[in-house]
């Protein structure tokens, strides 16, 4: 039996029609994290785009039946709608390079046929540390300790 | 008293346990301030496929929300 997946059907398309319209987007924060083995819990799953203003990610917002808020006094960029709610959009993070860099690093993760991009855990880890809010200084240690196992594990199955 | 013989899952078992318990230990070798319990749920949860690890995570930040309302 294939692994449930985290997404509801509307929550997949999304995706999916993010990555079918090419629009340049990774998964960020602890979501990302726990997507590489991290023993944390979220409630969302962040997502960082390179650029918010992109026709091609209002058009895919259209596709699903959702629309981009654009921040304002009361909220930050968000997304609303079928499917749409789950997500939080990011727009900047702190400790790290440029979008376009960290893209270029970051890793991939099969979504049916396409493929997510997700910032690697080394990265996470540097922009929790550098954000050092209350609730980052909570999961800094097990990030840490995640990360050297998963590095563990990597050279083990390199030396393989 | 009669006494249970090890099923081959019992044995299968055990002989994960040893394995992770191994693994665990090497790994605090290298990095002696890191959490056992830490580390160990790591490598646990990389024996499951990366987007069953997020529901995983999902469900149970959920469920801690709703617990804190």
């Amino acid at each position: 039996m294939a692994a449930p997946l985290p997404f509801s059907e509307s929550e997949l398309r999304l995706l999916q029609v993010l990555l079918k319209r090419k629009v340049r987007f990774m998964v960020v924060g602890l979501s990302a994290a726990t997507l590489q083995g991290a023993p944390v819990v979220t409630q969302d799953v962040d997502l960082w785009f390179e650029n918010l203003g992109e026709l091609k990610i209002s058009r895919a917002l259209q596709e699903v039946g959702a629309a981009y808020l654009p921040p304002s006094a009361i909220n930050p960029p968000m997304f609303a709608g079928a499917g749409a709610e789950l997500f939080d959009i990011v727009i900047r993070m702190d400790g790290l390079g440029t979008f376009a860099d960290e893209f270029k690093n970051s890793i991939e993760i099969p979504l049916g046929r396409q493929k997510l991009k997700v910032l690697s855990l080394e990265r996470i880890l540097v922009s929790k540390i550098a954000a050092n809010r209350a609730k980052d200084k909570l999961t800094i240690p097990v990030l840490r300790d995640a990360l050297a196992a998963t590095q563990s594990l990597k050279r083990r199955t390199k030396k393989k | 008293m009669k006494q249970r013989v090890p099923s081959i899952n019992d044995t299968q078992a055990r002989r994960w346990a040893r394995r992770l318990s191994a693994r665990v230990e090497k790994i605090l070798v290298s990095h002696p301030d890191a959490d056992r319990d830490n580390i160990r749920h790591t490598l646990i949860l990389l024996e499951q496929p990366p987007l069953a690890r997020l529901q995983r995570s999902l469900i149970r930040g959920r469920a801690t929300a709703i617990f804190r309302k």
